[in-house]
């Protein structure tokens, strides 16, 4: 039942995850951030197995940050997908595979292009426009099909998120305690203020 | 080895049907009731502007042994004599032969039962009504079969009827079923409702005009049931060696049969 | 002695068929009464699903067909309804021509998904009912008496393997217009808004955005054929035609029966949607 968005534009792309920390029936912590910086201008957000989640998110982080002290150059969000892809499918045939999900939102620092990219734990890897991972692409997908154009700016991106997050709250029969938004632009990440005290009724 | 092939009660104990021998006294042991059988085989019927074709093959099948090279899965309903040179509608079914053969005898009994009572044939369409009642009846002990019931309508068009096996029925323009149904449909699709053909010429990129539907003629029909089974024999172990279509005309019921290859 | 002699002097499968069975087999119309053929076990309802059921039993050899997307709304004109139209039995496609609205009446409409068979049966028996309460009472049936015979005799099969999820529509003087999702489990509820099936999730999504109850007509059936079309496109098990109808005071009118390809075309290049979809190979 967590909730992993992800919405490209045309100068930006935004990455949403929910808020609730659930183990079994409990809701251990209402306001867990499931990213991680990876350099100025990737996040990574992700889902899965506990445990299993933050380890190789912040493993990832470290090689990440330490590819960019070494060189003096961040790596790009299209480099950084594929080495995450990599280390996802040498883990799979390990004796123990990481069993995480992700999205990986970035712009490129040269060529201020947007873009996303679609990870899973069988360490598939897709460039997308839009993306969302567990029960949010059942009820997402269909939304941004719909209403996504490649040239939205901020604000029409927003707007679509909420829709999805709307829908989410009117369909799930789990509260998910909201979704942490973040931004990143040319300028790096930002965290998004994100009003999640509306209450969505089914009409 | 012998007497595993044997038909010989003697050598085998007794032939039980269902492959399951009672248990003495016990009444309430139930494991293992498995009453079906695939007989294989396939069957396909196309409905033309004032004609129906319904054609089966004849090859009947357990496992990979053979039964027999004629058993017919297409049956005319109803009529009035022994022969049944009368009658207007046609059936085929596919699946479970002996399902099948008493689903056929039941809608010929209504069939005619109905003509006894009514004094009129009945038509494609209520008769088609009656069979999807008659699947459903045995919805919690289904018929394995797969049937297909043809005939003409009341403006004298042709008309198929496809089921699944508890009797949800739609008309259609054509429908192939059984073992090849996989291999004969794509092609009718593409052959008969002209699925994914467009015009030459016309249109660019997605903008393609489809080619425009026209009922095709009979002898064209004859052809491509018999072009489908003969692939059908070339790439699937339960079809071959015969033939049965039946084309049903306002003058009749026409009978074709046509030997296929039978290896 | 005697009971020995009774046991072997009786023929072993008198009963089989009574002589009524045996006339009821040959009657050229139903029987009302609802009899239905049982396989002689003791738990026929563990034996249907062993041979039906290819959730359970991924290799059952009776394939019934399932997979759907349909919705039903309502709105201040009256009551859309729309569904797709592929019947899918395992990972065949049985037929993209199924027609999954189901005319009960001129002015009741019902929706089919699960079992195609179970749906068309009983909305068909659904539909004599009505007409019975129609001759019975000299006035037409409220859809929530309508639906509550559908739920009652559903749930009086429950455990059997019945599979329907289905939703009536219809609008009377009484009621206005009235929408109810019942399905196979018993459930019955009024509401504004229903997608029933694998790709309901995907319909809501689309649905759920825009759906407001002082919709315009137009307005309205855009928005159900889009839903439709959303659900075609995400989910496999959902494809062919969009079936169309708008139900209304003085009875149901159907808008097409369209096919979704060319839509789906049109509406990727005319409106820019659907940008996930690319030429470029990445």
């Amino acid at each position: 039942m967590e909730v992993l968005l992800g919405i490209t534009g045309k100068d930006f792309t935004l990455v949403a995850a929910s808020k609730a920390a659930m183990r079994g029936a409990t809701i251990l912590k209402a306001s867990d951030d499931k990213t991680r910086a990876l350099n100025k201008h990737t996040l990574m957000a992700f889902s899965g197995e506990a445990g299993d989640t933050i380890q190789f998110a912040e493993y990832i982080q470290a090689n990440a940050q330490l590819y960019s002290m070494r060189n003096n150059i961040d790596l790009s969000p299209s480099a950084v997908a594929h080495f995450v892809r990599g280390e996802l499918a040498s883990s799979l045939r390990s004796r123990k595979p990481y069993n995480v999900n992700l999205l990986l939102g970035g712009v490129d620092p040269i060529t201020d292009k947007p873009s996303l990219y679609w990870l899973d734990y069988l360490a598939s890897l897709a460039p997308l426009p839009y993306a969302a991972h567990g029960y949010a692409q059942y009820y997402c997908l269909s939304i941004l099909d719909k209403h996504h154009h490649p040239d939205i700016d901020y604000e029409q991106g927003l707007k679509i998120l909420r829709m999805c997050t709307d829908e989410l709250k009117r369909r799930l029969p789990i509260d998910f305690k909201g979704m942490l938004v973040k931004v990143i632009t040319k300028d790096g990440i930002k965290e998004v203020e994100y009003d999640d005290e509306a209450r969505i009724a089914c009409p | 080895m012998a007497a595993m092939f044997s038909q010989n009660p003697l050598m085998n104990g007794p032939n039980y049907s269902f492959n399951q021998a009672p248990t003495t006294a016990s009444g309430n042991k139930q494991h293992g009731f498995y009453p079906y059988t695939d007989n294989g085989g396939s069957t396909l019927a196309i409905s033309g502007n004032d004609f129906t074709i319904i054609a089966g093959d004849t090859r009947s099948t357990s496992g990979y042994n053979i039964n027999t090279r004629y058993a017919p899965k297409v049956f005319k309903i109803g009529g009035t004599t022994d022969s049944q040179d009368d009658a207007t509608l046609v059936l085929s079914v596919v699946g479970f032969a002996a399902d099948g053969h008493a689903l056929k005898e039941r809608l010929d009994a209504i069939v005619k039962m109905y003509r006894y009572q009514h004094g009129k044939p009945m038509s494609v369409k209520a008769c088609a009504q009656r069979l999807s009642t008659i699947l459903y009846g045995k919805r919690f002990f289904p018929y394995y079969v797969t049937a297909i019931l043809g005939g003409l309508d009341e403006d004298g068009k042709g008309a198929v009827y496809s089921y699944d096996p508890v009797g949800s029925y739609e008309r259609e323009q054509c429908r192939a079923a059984g073992a090849a149904a996989s291999l004969i449909m794509p092609f009718l699709d593409n052959q008969v409702n002209f699925k994914n053909q467009y015009m030459p010429g016309i249109g660019e990129g997605h903008a393609l005009a489809e080619r425009e539907k026209i009922p095709l003629p009979r002898n064209e029909v004859e052809d491509l049931v018999k072009d489908a089974f003969d692939s059908a024999v070339e790439r699937h172990i339960e079809v071959g060696d015969g033939l049965l279509m039946m084309i049903i005309t306002k003058d009749g019921i026409e009978e074709i049969f046509k030997p296929l290859k039978k290896d | 002695m005697d009971t020995l002699v009774a046991r072997y002097s009786q023929p072993m499968f008198e009963k089989e068929y009574s002589e009524e069975d045996q006339l009821e087999l040959c009657q050229p119309t139903p029987s009302l009464s609802l009899k239905f053929a049982m396989p002689p076990i003791a738990q026929p309802s563990a034996w249907l699903r062993a041979a039906t059921d290819d959730h359970a039993n991924p290799n059952c050899p009776i394939k019934i067909a399932h997979g759907t997307t349909t919705l039903a709304f309502r709105f201040q004109g009256g009551i859309i309804v729309a569904t797709d139209s592929r019947a899918t039995a395992g990972n065949w496609i049985a037929s993209q021509t199924v027609k999954k609205v189901i005319e009960i009446n001129n002015c009741l409409l019902g929706t089919m998904a699960g079992g195609a068979a179970d749906c068309q049966y009983w909305l068909a028996y659904l539909g004599m009912q009505c007409r019975l309460h129609e001759l019975r009472h000299k006035r037409r049936i409220s859809v929530a008496a309508a639906s509550k015979i559908l739920a009652n005799l559903v749930y009086s099969y429950k455990g059997m393997g019945l599979s329907m999820g289905t939703m009536c529509a219809g609008v009377t003087p009484q009621e206005g217009p009235a929408l109810y999702y019942i399905d196979s489990d018993g459930t019955r509820l009024s509401g504004n808004l229903f997608c029933v099936g694998s790709g309901q999730t995907f319909a809501y999504g689309v649905l759920d955005a825009e759906y407001r109850y002082d919709l315009t007509e137009k307005e309205a059936l855009e928005l159900g054929s889009r839903s439709i079309l959303a659900a075609t496109h995400r989910d496999a098990y959902s494809g062919g035609f969009i079936n169309l109808y708008h139900v209304k005071e003085d009875g149901w009118v159907k808008h097409g029966f369209s096919d979704t390809n060319p839509i789906f075309w049109k509406t990727k290049l005319e409106k820019g949607e659907f940008s996930n979809v690319t030429s470029e190979l990445v």
